[in-house]
């Protein structure tokens, strides 16, 4: 409640003179204020002096003209203004912000105190017109109170308070009375009363370990323990809680017992104990015949109550607390178990690679042979037929005729169907034009020859058959020949990193094998001079594969034309070769690209599928144990990865983890 | 007027393998090749102003920077080859490629590679026939390469041929 004037040097001077004069303010129509302060004065006289203002507006004026004065106390009578409003117009004086406030009403209720009461501004009500001396009584109850509370050092607060620090005028109930004493104290107090109905009751000394009362079974006694500790322990399904811990002072059994119930607890001494035993018909004869004992037993009771119940409180808090680490760690450990479930997928997947790896292999070593010996196969028809030929009677024109459609370049058909438009004019026949083109006859003297001789012309359509055959049989073993190499170099086993890796043979290796998916996609090269470089092949060629999936579903519906992936290559330095690759695909959402490196990041409904899943992932995890770097920029039209890889390859102390 | 076939495909041993297992129609039948889909145009383009017919299409599935299916659904639309019949030789085009040239380019044949020589003549032999039937035209002139006793059937039928 202080505002900031309090804290301002111009305060102090009032505030700090321990000799200021008090003075209590009475807020009310004349003569109701009169009277009012007559009756205050006289339980003050010694104290404070009382002055008088007709409304709030002149209750600060005043204070305001007298800035020395302190005011401890208001006393306001209700008016038809909202007291609420009247309170804060009084709060408005920082002298008058930390005065208790009584309000003296006639009315039988107040809905204007919402304030009042939510911020601890009203002290007292008493009912006008009470019982005579009850308003002197209170005033200076109050002022002790408070100048207890905000001046303790001031001389007149020590003359009217007691050395202990409890104020002079001690309530005049037993309960209140009794309430305000020590635990121990009051236990004496019953315990003497107790004595002087009972006469003397035998100290009983018992060892630490000694229970007390028993948990589950019916309480017929108290203890009031005079000297030790005893803690009250309770069996539950999670083993023994302890859940108080009770000394000197206390009356066990009590609380039990005033339940007529069986005892929760077990007590049991922690320390030796010296105890009264008091049975149930002790206890019921003594209250019995002194009535006074009942404030002490309640005084006890309350105390005892008030502890546990602070206890609970406390406990309460703590299992709060304890709720809210039990709640982190469950948060953690379902991150760790999410990430574990991640790492699980990946390895399947690096497993399932790796059995593709091993197929592939098993594939290339079984084709290998059969593709060497048709490759061979393919040079000995040639060459046999050659020798068949030389003993031909025709044998030069055939295998002339052989050997240009077997050497023959590869045109366009566009080339080609002009070269047969040509002939089938220069013949004017166009079934037989056709005929001699397709054995490779495209000069128009030798085909008009040829035309006039059909067993020639069937043996150059049969050579020139053979040609193109042995031609294409050659061509097809040789680039099933460079699969099967590719195949090799992509399954390699993973062992120790290789050195003179050629980047540029893993990439094109990498292509020939998605040559399928690859078909309706421009591939442009943009290689520079790169080192070769020290890796693990097999592991940057799934790197390449990755992230030519990744493209080529970027791509997506565009390959229908126009889908172009560009692979870039070059030095940075000495000791990196960079690879860029890019694809004009329809990028990748500004939302997801954090988190696209992420184990089993995929947007299977959105834009970028399928092996953005674990493809960059894993792609990351390569280039990591690589000692390289990866990067990935996106927006519609235009993804580049970036990868920068060491020519010295991976760093030797780190293999790679698969 | 002669019946032209167009054989669509831009692996040159697949074409002139092609070629050669259907050489018995090159007497009769005007066959063109294009390893791509613009110099598929200009054979078409060229078919029509000799004033010949588009009988048949063959296209390979995978082309360079389009694929043979968007290919033949384009044809379908074209008035030069409304009649022409069309097959897909192909080695791997999946089920929704195949779905939609049956639903759009109302393909009316899928040849799987490698193909049979004997069963590829048999089914250039019946689509030669098809067309000729349902263009209208007299199946006479083209008798050697089609499905005679068909051809023949139709002609007995249709007095006005």
């Amino acid at each position: 409640m202080t505002g900031p004037a309090d804290r301002t040097g111009l305060e102090r001077p009032r505030t700090g003179d321990r000799l200021a004069p008090l003075c209590i303010l009475i807020v009310a129509p004349e003569p109701l204020a009169a009277a009012i302060a007559e009756e205050v004065a006289r339980g003050v006289t010694d104290i404070a002096e009382v002055v008088c203002a007709a409304d709030v507006a002149a209750a600060c004026a005043l204070v305001a003209a007298h800035p020395d004065r302190v005011v401890p106390l208001v006393l306001m009578t209700a008016s038809p203004e909202s007291t609420d409003t009247r309170i804060a117009v009084l709060d408005e004086q920082a002298v008058l912000r930390r005065a208790s406030i009584l309000l003296l009403t006639d009315r039988a209720r107040h809905d204007d105190l919402s304030l009042a009461v939510d911020r601890d501004r009203l002290h007292a009500v008493i009912t006008t017109p009470g019982s005579p001396g009850i308003l002197a009584w209170h005033a200076r109850a109050q002022t002790v109170r408070w100048l207890s509370v905000h001046r303790p050092a001031d001389p007149r607060t020590r003359a009217l308070v007691a050395a202990d620090g409890r104020p002079v005028a001690q309530p005049e109930s037993d309960l209140l009375r009794l309430l305000e004493l020590d635990t121990q104290e009051v236990a004496i107090q019953l315990l003497a009363g107790v004595e002087r109905v009972l006469g003397s009751r035998p100290r009983l000394l018992l060892p630490a370990g000694t229970r007390l009362i028993h948990e589950g079974v019916d309480v017929d006694a108290v203890l009031v323990v005079l000297r030790g500790r005893v803690a009250l322990d309770h069996a539950s399904a999670a083993g023994d809680l302890r859940l108080h811990h009770d000394s000197t002072g206390s009356v066990v059994g009590l609380l039990s017992l005033a339940q007529q119930q069986r005892a929760f607890f077990t007590a049991r001494a922690t320390t030796e104990v010296e105890v009264v035993h008091l049975s149930f018909e002790q206890l019921d004869r003594a209250l019995a015949v002194d009535a006074s004992l009942g404030a002490a037993m309640a005084a006890v009771s309350i105390r005892a109550l008030a502890k546990r119940l602070r206890r609970a409180d406390q406990l309460q808090v703590e299992k709060t607390q304890l709720n809210h680490v039990l709640e982190r760690e469950r948060r953690q450990l379902s991150e760790a178990l999410h990430q574990l479930e991640q790492a699980r997928l990946e390895l399947v997947e690096q497993a399932r690679y790796a059995t593709l790896g091993e197929l592939a292999a098993g594939i290339a070593h079984e084709l290998n042979n059969p593709v060497a010996a048709m490759l061979r196969a393919t040079t000995y028809v040639g060459e046999d037929l050659e020798r068949v030929l030389a003993s031909h009677p025709q044998g030069r024109l055939a295998g002339e005729i052989f050997a240009a459609e077997r050497d023959r370049t590869p045109r366009s058909t566009r080339e080609e169907r002009a070269a047969r438009r040509r002939l089938e004019a220069a013949l004017g026949d166009t079934g037989l034009a056709q005929r001699l083109f397709d054995a490779g006859i495209e000069d128009p003297d030798r085909a008009r020859v040829l035309a006039a001789d059909p067993s020639s012309l069937d043996l150059v359509e049969a050579v020139a058959g053979i040609g193109s055959a042995v031609r294409n049989l050659e061509v097809a073993s040789r680039r099933m020949c460079e699969l099967v190499t590719s195949l090799r170099a992509y399954a390699r086993p993973k062992g120790e990193p290789v050195a003179g890796i050629d980047v540029h043979a893993g990439l094109e290796d990498t292509l020939r094998l998605m040559a399928h998916r690859l078909h309706a996609v421009e591939v442009v090269r943009r290689y520079g001079d790169l080192p070769p470089i020290r890796c693990h092949p097999g592991e940057l060629e799934q790197l390449w594969t990755n992230l030519l999936a990744n493209a080529l579903d970027a791509l997506g519906d565009n390959r229908g034309g126009g889908g172009r992936i560009e692979l870039i290559t070059d030095t940075p330095d000495l000791r990196h070769v960079r690879v860029q690759i890019r694809d004009n695909g329809r990028g990748i959402d500004p939302h997801i690209l954090p988190h696209v490196f992420e184990p089993r990041f995929t947007t299977k409904q959105g834009a970028v599928r399928y092996g953005l899943g674990l493809g960059l992932a894993i792609a990351r995890r390569i280039v990591d144990a690589h000692g390289g770097t990866i990067d990935l920029r996106s927006e519609p039209g235009s993804t580049l990865v970036t990868l920068v890889l060491p020519v010295d390859g991976p760093p030797d102390d780190e293999d790679i983890e698969t | 007027m002669r019946l032209a076939l167009l054989i669509l495909e831009d692996e040159r041993s697949v074409r002139e393998a092609l070629r050669r297992d259907l050489a018995v129609f090159a007497g009769h039948v005007r066959i063109e090749e294009a390893e791509d889909v613009p110099t598929a145009l200009e054979v078409i383009a060229e078919i029509d102003a000799a004033g010949d017919r588009l009988a048949l299409v063959m296209a390979d599935h995978r082309l360079p920077g389009t694929s043979g299916v968007d290919f033949l659904i384009d044809l379908a639309t074209d008035e030069r080859t409304l009649a022409t019949r069309k097959v897909l030789v192909t080695g791997q085009a999946d089920q929704s490629d195949t779905i939609r040239a049956i639903n759009e380019a109302e393909l009316d044949r899928y040849v799987a590679k490698p193909w049979q020589p004997e069963a590829l003549r048999d089914m250039v032999r019946d689509q030669l026939t098809e067309f000729v039937v349902v263009a209208g035209l007299d199946p006479l002139p083209h008798l050697a390469v089609l499905d005679a006793e068909r051809a023949l059937c139709v002609v007995h039928e249709r007095g006005d041929l």
